[in-house]
């Protein structure tokens, strides 16, 4: 039998009914995937904000302990030159793009000769921060031809009234618990993106880092940056034995792990996308069960024809599960539809707004997250045949000659 | 006479209706032979309608034994018994029960293709059938454009588009005006004798009882003792 053709035919025989149903599935389906498309790109902007803006890099190596021991004797755990170019050796041998970095922090007091605020640095080399930044590399660049040149965040530059160009006087404790200070050049005042470091934060080259902290060749950390963002867990694996095979006792982070604002906000837009998703589900499951409810009780005598003439019970359930899962499908595909007007609407319309926890505005854009897109229409599709399923099998099963009696 | 198809022995069928059952039948006996054709007739609510969804396959007895061309059929499963109303019985039904969305050619081919066949098959023989009916001009009409005369001669020919053994028709000229009651009547008549099939009819009209050789009349869910049934 036609079962394709009936169903079609059945849908358009109840169009108001079959297009409200198909509407709702449609607007259901359009706000998962817009929002799926709004957290993809604000997973990518957050991604990039992390690997490239806060300078994380795709993975983070430390001497194990220095996270919690490293700040009260950074004697034991920082890394020294052999160390950094034995790592880098490993490194380089398993992933011969990757660029490994040697990192330096230090925080200390910040003075433009007449008033002082805390800052933090981070001492990289000029060309590995080119590298790090990747798309950002205008942003809070380091120059090779100035060795006391620094970045320094807007706010902290703003708040010692100094402009790019202007000296400023930097005092530290060295690795020792001594008193250090130099003299550095603002050589470009940037935005950190976190509004939380928008007052502290400096770069600075790693050697005036080393010399600063009186720690010469050492790093606390060395980043690296893989050739895809998408190694970073297998080579964290990989690299981990093969770091215990050379006898070092490192601990590896990934930047999702390093990234405490990734994580939350990741965090946060997943569960909303569930809550969301729960909704829209309840919201067509109700839907299409109550258009399958009723066009199962309005042709109760077709069903009980149809199986007088031989039909069996498993194809009047293919019937109507065929008729749900066609409503599914206009549905999604109006939803698809729909999605792609908003999102191109929302595109160019040019709307931005600022972040929690953001030091500047960031535009609203919306992409296409197929994957979650898949998997919304594959439950959409599941739960609309769950939803026909029970009708149509109560349907199957009523006795042939009640069926035929129903008026 | 030939080979019995149907052979009902102590048939008894009864319904819950609310805090009441209905004896609906009440010890039917009955043997109805390839090729005759017989009417079933009685007054309202004698179970003319249940005896003829007992014969159909679309009911079962509480007690007794009903045999289809020598099978017990209460030993069959559902999906068994819907294969054998597929192959071997043809419904004529009262209002017609037509699948509205389905023109008049695909509603006859629709048991040929429950059965699986070919949709350029079952196009050619729900053409010939409908021709048969006197229809084929209308093979692309859907039911609501059809009158009730016509609508009943698509279901003659969807019952008979698989060359069934048996042809059950409840009430078939119920719905019909006179002129129609006729042709339908004529038609059946002409197609029972054309096909050799078997048809039974449930019906109250005196004219449909004229053509039909054999009568069984049923009263209070019993076969009338007594009364004459006339035989070919």
């Amino acid at each position: 039998m036609k079962t394709l053709k009936l169903g079609i035919r059945n849908l358009r025989r109840n169009f108001r009914r079959s297009l409200t149903t198909a509407l709702s599935i449609a607007f259901g389906f359009a706000a998962v995937a817009l929002f799926s498309g709004y957290t993809r790109e604000v997973y990518r902007g957050l991604t990039e904000q992390a690997v490239h803006g806060e300078l994380i890099g795709h993975l983070s190596l430390a001497r194990r302990g220095m996270k919690l021991e490293g700040r009260l004797h950074p004697e034991r755990y920082l890394l020294g030159p052999e160390e950094i170019g034995k790592i880098s050796e490993i490194v380089r041998r398993r992933f011969p793009a990757a660029r490994v970095v040697p990192r330096l922090a230090l925080s200390g007091l910040a003075s433009n000769g007449r008033v002082s605020t805390i800052f933090l640095a981070d001492g990289v080399g000029a060309e590995d921060m080119k590298a790090l930044r990747g798309p950002r590399s205008d942003s809070g660049a380091l120059s090779a031809d100035a060795p006391q040149g620094v970045a320094m965040a807007r706010g902290l530059a703003a708040l010692l009234g100094l402009k790019d160009g202007d000296d400023a006087s930097l005092l530290v404790s060295t690795l020792h618990g001594q008193a250090n200070a130099a003299d550095a050049t603002v050589l470009h005042a940037y935005s950190t993106g976190n509004a939380g470091l928008e007052d502290k934060a400096v770069f600075m080259p790693l050697a005036m880092a080393q010399s600063l902290y009186d720690a010469p060749g050492r790093a606390d950390h060395l980043t690296i940056l893989l050739p895809s963002i998408a190694l970073s867990g297998s080579a964290r694996t990989e690299l981990a034995s093969a770091f215990a095979a050379a006898g070092l006792d490192l601990e590896i982070s990934t930047w999702q792990e390093l990234s405490a604002f990734y994580r939350q906000v990741k965090g946060m837009f997943d569960m909303i996308f569930g809550f969301i998703l729960a909704i829209v589900l309840t919201i067509v499951v109700m839907s299409v069960t109550n258009a399958m409810g009723m066009s199962v009780v309005e042709r109760t005598r077709e069903i009980g024809t149809l199986r007088a003439i031989g039909l069996r019970r498993a194809g009047v359930v293919k019937l109507f599960v065929t008729e749900a899962l066609l409503l599914v499908l206009l549905g999604c595909a109006a939803g698809l539809l729909l999605t792609l007007l908003v999102r191109t609407g929302v595109n160019a319309a040019g709307i931005s707004y600022t972040p929690p926890n953001g030091s500047g505005r960031v535009a609203l854009r919306v992409g296409l997250d197929a994957g979650r897109m898949l998997f919304t229409f594959i439950v959409l599709g599941a739960l609309g045949l769950g939803a026909a399923l029970f009708p149509a099998r109560r349907a199957a099963r009523r006795p042939v000659t009640e069926s035929l009696a129903h008026v | 006479m030939t080979a019995a198809l149907f052979e009902l022995a102590g048939i008894h069928r009864r319904f819950a209706l609310g805090e009441t059952t209905v004896h609906a039948l009440r010890g039917v006996d009955l043997s109805i032979a390839r090729g005759e054709s017989v009417a079933i007739w009685g007054p309202s609510g004698s179970g003319k309608s249940t005896l003829l969804n007992l014969l159909g396959l679309i009911d079962a007895p509480d007690q007794g034994t009903l045999r289809f061309c020598g099978q017990d059929v209460r030993s069959l499963p559902d999906d068994a018994l819907a294969d054998c109303r597929n192959r071997s019985i043809g419904f004529v039904f009262q209002t017609f029960n037509l699948v509205p969305v389905l023109t008049a050619l695909e509603n006859v081919m629709l048991p040929l293709q429950i059965q699986g066949q070919g949709d350029s098959a079952a196009a050619a023989r729900g053409r010939d059938w409908l021709d048969r009916v006197g229809l084929a001009s209308f093979a692309a009409f859907r039911p609501d454009k059809l009158s009730g005369g016509q609508r009943q001669r698509v279901a003659i020919a969807r019952a008979l588009v698989t060359s069934p053994m048996l042809v059950l028709a409840d009430e078939p000229t119920a719905n019909l005006d006179s002129a129609n009651s006729s042709a339908v009547i004529d038609l059946m008549r002409q197609l029972s004798a054309e096909t050799g099939v078997t048809c039974v009819f449930s019906t109250h009209d005196p004219r449909l009882l004229e053509h039909v050789p054999r009568h069984v009349r049923l009263v209070d869910g019993r076969i009338e003792d007594g009364h004459p049934e006339a035989r070919p």
